[in-house]
């Protein structure tokens, strides 16, 4: 990282679209048209395997009509979202060697399709990211691990792919930041979806005090403290005469509301290659009002970040009654007014991010 | 996870012994049949005989055991498979209340010691029954 302050590349990943995708209102195209036509560009992450029908094939003339309609739209390709399906077989995991072969048919893809980074998970361990950087580098294309919740940067696993990434000293290793991991609150759009399915204001306000302890807490140390806060949620739910709604509890408030502080990333922040700005949606006074938007920009663009941020929008899992596209548009401007106010700017021309993010990811770590 | 979207409304079609209903991923990206586990026909409350069912994706048809090791067949997001089973119906202008459970593996999230994580997700909706 240098001194010079960040300019972040503004963008999207089609995930945040999920249910207009799978509703058959835009196919493939139609979606990545509108992305460019209302200026939720000029970054483009898609996940391949929900996008693209048959992959991780792709042939020639695929990828040539991809990258065409990619260039035609003034769009620029930055993360392809790929899967590590270890659990792929119902009676075993996949071996190391196979999970090689899995991820390298998926990286060749990234490639193909003129993606510069595929995003990794967790399941990944440090000798697979090892044993996939001379891959990764063959191709060109830089894996950034998704640091998502309830793992957050200061998470022992984290910490050992660092450790790992930092012994290896390949340039094409990294992270993908997940604002979920450093969330300020209980997502009210949430809170309004369980209040639709008959859930109680009394009851509401207990899941709030309960994720609000765990905020004050910090983060879960480990998987076990993390599984006893899920079970405090189903626990909470039970009691209350929900118990219908414990698992949907338990499984947003710790998986999706990350609860460790944004100054946390600076663990990880020399070998973030790649930002999904995680949010579940904008309030009356055109903010977002759980996930502390203002303050993650600051701190990226004061580490000197300029990659790209995946506006990624998780509220369509249960908002059910607003666009999302006006909400997306709305957390872009907080994105781009929080860049002005830290002395920056977010970065929305194609040319201008295509150099910058050249640049971003030539930049070998420490550098 | 949109489990609303199972059941394809009006998609319900009978032969009087077998009967139908066309049903869509829940999950936001594409599974092979191997993460598909399991599901449940009902209509009118009425279960269909868990071996009379079969599944039908990318025009080939499987029993569920037949899904275990299926790696190469997958089912995309925007795909419509179908569930077919034994439940003996009339096709006409009577409405039916179908029920859909369906059990999947998400290959990516590993709980615990070696074990996928699982999702059981149901929906109702109710149709008429066209001819099959």
């Amino acid at each position: 990282m240098t001194d010079a302050l960040g300019t972040p590349i503004q963008g999207v990943t089609l995930y945040s679209f999920t249910r207009a995708f799978h509703a058959r209102e835009y196919d493939l195209e139609g979606l990545i048209r509108k992305v460019a036509a209302e200026g939720y560009g000029p970054g483009l992450e898609i996940i391949g395997f929900s996008s693209f029908r048959g992959f991780p094939a792709v042939d020639d003339a695929y990828a040539g009509w991809f990258r065409d309609l990619v260039a035609e739209t003034g769009l620029v390709t930055t993360s392809l979202a790929v899967n590590a399906d270890i659990g792929i077989h119902r009676d075993r995991l996949l071996t190391q060697d196979e999970l090689i072969e899995y991820m390298t048919l998926q990286i060749k893809a990234a490639a193909k399709l003129g993606f510069p980074i595929a995003r990794v998970q967790i399941s990944i361990t440090p000798d697979s990211m090892e044993a996939l950087a001379p891959i990764a580098e063959a191709h060109g294309v830089t894996l950034a691990l998704e640091v998502h919740a309830d793992q957050y940067a200061s998470h022992p696993r984290i910490l050992a792919l660092r450790d790992r990434y930092e012994q290896v000293g390949s340039p094409f290793l990294g992270f993908t930041m997940d604002w979920g991991a450093t969330v300020s609150g209980f997502a009210p759009s949430l809170l309004e979806a369980y209040r639709r399915r008959g859930a109680s204001d009394e009851l509401l306000a207990k899941v709030v005090d309960l994720w609000n302890t765990f905020y004050e807490q910090g983060p879960p140390a480990d998987q076990a403290e993390h599984g006893q806060r899920f079970g405090a949620f189903i626990g909470l739910a039970a009691q209350n005469g929900r118990p219908d709604l414990g698992i949907d509890f338990g499984i947003n408030g710790t998986g999706l509301f990350g609860p460790a502080r944004v100054d946390d990333w600076l663990e990880i922040m020399p070998w973030i290659r790649h930002v999904h700005g995680k949010f579940f949606g904008i309030d009356e006074t055109g903010e977002e009002p759980s996930v502390p938007v203002r303050d993650l920009i600051a701190l990226l663009v004061e580490q000197g970040y300029s990659g790209a941020i995946s506006s990624e929008y998780e509220g369509w899992h249960w908002n059910h009654w607003e666009s999302p596209f006006e909400i997306i548009a709305g957390e872009q401007a907080v994105q781009r007014s929080a860049a002005q106010a830290a002395g920056s700017r977010m970065i929305t021309d194609a040319a201008e991010a295509r150099a910058i993010l050249d640049a971003h990811l030539a930049q070998p770590v420490r550098g | 996870m949109i489990p609303d979207r199972i059941i394809e409304q009006g998609t319900l079609t009978t032969d009087g012994a077998r009967s139908a209903v066309e049903v869509r991923l829940p999950w936001y990206r594409a599974l092979p049949g191997s993460c598909i586990a399991g599901a449940k026909l009902s209509i009118d409350g009425v279960e269909a005989p868990a071996e009379s069912l079969r599944w039908q994706m990318n025009g080939r048809e499987f029993g569920f055991d037949e899904l275990v090791d299926e790696t190469g067949e997958w089912w995309f997001p925007t795909d419509s498979a179908v569930l077919v089973g034994d439940l003996p119906l009339e096709p006409g202008d009577a409405e039916h209340q179908v029920d859909v459970d369906l059990k999947l593996f998400i290959p990516y999230i590993i709980i615990g010691d070696g074990e996928t994580l699982h999702i059981e997700e149901h929906d109702r909706k109710t149709m008429k029954a066209g001819q099959r």
